[in-house]
């Protein structure tokens, strides 16, 4: 502790800062802009940051990641679209509660928690780096495959109304994600022949298409009404303390949850809040409000997403293995730094290993700052006639869809993507499973085939003997089990009020 | 309207033709692009971005990159060596292009474009747990002789360089390893450290902060010369096992048929630029050793590469 004190001093002085909201500004307009990524930001303010010093760059680079997971939350709370794949999870609540005249509510919940998951898990990391890594090291192919079908199971609590609905749009989401090259012999599948679809159906594009265009073509066909605003009100900015009691347990949840899963090489932000959005949805006095405008649900995704990045950076920073994208490009950073991130980082380099850290606590009090003040600008800027957000909403979704991999069929396949989202809508299939499965179908499968290879005699046993596998897919089958005994149980109780 | 239209191009056609000889002897007169085959950020990206900053300093005229990852880079490959010769397009091509067409990822191959320079090597590390019991290459050998299939190796990928590494230690050595390929080659070391397979052929780069905390040992490295980034560690043939050297590398290249003067000058930037001390600071860095080629040993290389991996590639049964 007396060593962060030391790191906080040195990292408060006025450059640094300066590039620290440089950084945050940056990642506002990065991270709301739906198809412009965290990676993006990160890999666009690197080379920048080459001559400056190592406190300096880290400033920037630091406050443009944590910023841009946070900004991702604006436009899913606005527009139904997610700004970044971690954000996800924010549609399932953020729209409802904006629709009814709380987007001022909904933009505060989001700043509130991102802020305390990243501040949460940045102390945690803080404290117990070392132990959390080593955990993370026990994921294995088996434990993967395990905390997948986790994921997975999620998709009936996802599936809104229908459950059948749910299923169908699932595995036909599993379907998608087998396009390309298979994970373990190579061999091309449903690609047509054609080389821009070994790397398989790109996960954004799809992403924007879903949420961003067939979220307006829906609302074009449905636009007969009166109203021309999306957003009818701003509203008051904070939560009351009675609201702030009641998103208190799921926040803490989620803020522990994601860290940990954030730690795990290649499990992000999506992931992690999709887990808690259900997982706390179980702990709710309120469940049936989830999924249609629940502030407990929505702080639980705000929280995660922020959340991993603690735990995301504690495996870079102790082991020196990246997690994702973004700290990928992190480390190459620090190696230019000459600061080898690894066991010895915090031996050798303890005051830099401290330093990010502080850094780290100082983009989050940026991010409330500018998050709280920026708010009422932000819905200002949504609560034009619904045409003109329309019309931004497709111009950009096009530009994002190209900026991804410079690539044209990308921009095809949002426009495919767009045309789907609107048919799920109107039929009233929900979106949910469709995206759970395009992100965890290739984990599932990978890991299942990897952990077969590797098992060798044992086998399929390996999923069952070994501990963390085991529990994982316990839980997997008990959330997939318990919607249906709950709607058995409404359904009994239902009859039983009928009789006289 | 459309006469004037038609008159504009003909008077176009007719400067162009006349303009021809001049331009390329003005070289360069516009903005030059370099394609980048993989995502920004990673080591493809910054090798090639580092030498398009210095290739702009020494030709005087901005140099963009663009990424334009996909297919293991044949995206990129066969994208650039269908742009115009002109020495406005170059871009960075790694060890794929020497695989790319027997994976059947890409038709490109190092005969689709004009190989400007090498730029750098990485070997590959055969490296194992240090508390396993293998304390030398020869232990291993002898383990695995003994246990056909029972070393899990992990790689970065089915058909990647790494992959294709071990493969070749496999087939030197008349062993069976199981291979276990992750999705890139970190998920691969983190695999290792959590005790989930024993051994991984990776770049000396993904496996240094293990091997500074004393975590893993490097048995050999799979290139003739020793890894700047780990010189305590002895090749192969100084270990018995002579003639096997897979490393990844890097170079750049133009799309075939740029005028000769234009491609000197071009290529004498490139050169420059990967024999400068910034880029071989950024090099040794990432781990990587600067081993500069010009253009027709490179290319000479490169197709040795590919008929080395046209035979390695279909012998691991990776193609079908």
């Amino acid at each position: 502790m007396a060593l962060l004190a030391e790191a906080l001093q040195a990292v408060f002085e006025p450059t640094t800062l300066l590039y620290l909201l440089i950084g945050v500004g940056a990642g506002v307009l990065i991270g709301a802009l739906p198809g412009l990524t965290a990676t993006m930001a990160v890999a666009i303010l690197t080379p920048l940051t080459f001559w400056a010093p190592p406190a300096q760059g880290l400033a920037m680079l630091l406050g443009v990641y944590n910023s841009a997971i946070w900004a991702g939350g604006i436009p899913a709370i606005l527009i139904n679209t997610p700004g970044t794949p971690a954000s996800i999870a924010s549609t399932f609540d953020g729209p409802a509660i904006a629709q009814r005249g709380e987007a001022g509510l909904a933009l505060g919940i989001n700043t509130i928690y991102s802020v305390f998951g990243g501040l949460f898990s940045t102390l945690l990391l803080a404290i117990f780096a070392f132990p959390i890594a080593r955990f993370a090291l026990r994921f294995g192919p088996a434990e993967y495959f395990a905390l997948a079908i986790f994921g997975l199971s999620m998709m009936v609590s996802v599936s809104g109304k229908s459950i059948v609905k749910g299923l169908i749009v699932g595995v036909f989401g599993l379907l998608l994600s087998m396009v390309g090259l298979d994970p373990m012999l190579s061999y091309p599948r449903f690609t047509f022949g054609r080389f821009e679809l070994l790397d398989g159906i790109s996960f954004i594009p799809v992403m924007i298409g879903l949420f961003g265009v067939g979220e307006v073509l829906d609302q074009i066909l449905k636009s007969r009404e009166e109203q021309t605003r999306i957003i009818p009100r701003i509203g008051r900015q904070l939560p009351t303390r009675q609201e702030l009691a009641r998103m208190g347990p799921a926040a803490l949840f989620s803020a522990a949850v994601s860290a940990v899963i954030g730690a795990i090489p290649g499990a992000g932000g999506d992931i992690a809040s999709i887990i808690c959005w259900d997982q706390t949805r179980r702990l709710s006095k309120k469940p049936q409000e989830y999924g249609k405008g629940s502030i407990e649900g929505l702080a639980a995704t705000c929280t995660a997403n922020n959340g991993v990045i603690g735990g995301a950076l504690t495996t870079m920073l102790t082991l020196g293995l990246p997690g994702d994208s973004v700290t990928a490009i992190l480390l190459g950073s620090l190696i230019m730094y000459g600061l080898q991130p690894g066991p010895l980082l915090f031996r050798d380099h303890a005051d830099m290993a401290y330093v990010i850290i502080a850094l780290m606590v100082l983009a989050y009090v940026a991010i409330l700052i500018v998050g709280l003040g920026a708010s009422r600008v932000l819905v200002r800027a949504f609560m034009v006639r619904k045409e003109v957000v329309w019309t931004a909403v497709l111009i950009l979704s096009t530009v994002g869809s190209y900026a991804i991999n410079n690539n044209p069929l990308d921009v095809w396949f949002m426009f495919f993507a767009g045309i789907l989202g609107l048919v799920l809508r109107q039929y009233g299939y929900p979106l949910g499973p469709l995206v759970l499965a395009l992100l965890l179908g290739p984990m599932a499968e990978s890991n299942f085939r990897r952990a077969l290879t590797a098992a060798g005699d044992a086998g399929a046993w390996v999923f069952v003997t070994r501990p963390i596998s085991l529990i994982l897919l316990i839980l997997a089958a008990l959330s997939l089990v318990a919607p249906i005994i709950q709607q058995r149980r409404k359904a009994r109780q239902g009859g039983v009020t009928v009789q006289p | 309207m459309r006469i004037h239209r038609g008159l504009a191009l003909v008077l176009a056609l007719v400067m162009t033709v006349f303009l021809a000889g001049s331009v390329s002897a003005q070289y360069p007169t516009r903005q030059i692009t370099v394609v980048i085959q993989a995502a920004p950020g990673g080591v493809s990206d910054i090798t090639a971005r580092t030498v398009a900053s210095l290739v702009e300093k020494e030709l005087g005229v901005p140099v963009i990159a663009v990424n334009r990852p996909g297919a293991a880079g044949a995206l990129a490959m066969s994208y650039l060596s269908r742009q115009a010769p002109d020495g406005y397009t170059f871009g960075y091509v790694p060890v794929e292009l020497s695989m790319v067409r027997t994976l059947g990822y890409g038709d490109v191959g190092p005969d689709n474009l004009d190989l400007l320079a090498q730029a750098v090597s990485v070997p590959a590390a055969v490296t194992v747990r240090a508390d396993s019991p293998w304390t030398t290459l020869q232990d291993l050998i002898d383990y695995a002789k003994a246990n056909p299939g029972k070393i899990r190796v992990g790689n970065a990928g089915p058909g990647s360089i790494w992959h294709i590494a071990a493969g070749a230690l496999e087939r030197a050595t008349g062993v069976r390893f199981t291979h276990v390929p992750f999705d890139g080659a970190s998920p691969a070391v983190a695999s290792l450290l959590g005790g989930h397979i024993e051994m991984v052929t990776v770049s000396p780069t993904e496996i240094l902060p293990a091997l500074q905390a004393g975590e893993v040992r490097v048995l050999a490295v799979m290139d003739r010369e020793r890894s700047p980034v780990i010189p305590d560690v002895p090749t192969l043939a100084e270990v018995g096992v002579p003639g096997v050297v897979v490393s990844g590398w890097g170079g750049f290249a133009a799309p075939k048929g740029i005028p000769a003067d234009v491609r000197a000058k071009l290529a004498d930037a490139i050169a420059k630029a990967i024999q400068s001390p910034e880029f071989a600071e950024m090099a040794a860095s990432r781990g990587m050793t600067v081993a500069y080629k010009p253009g027709e040993e490179f290319a000479a290389f490169a197709q040795e590469q590919y008929e080395m991996f046209a035979e390695l590639i279909p012998a691991l049964g990776i193609v079908q």
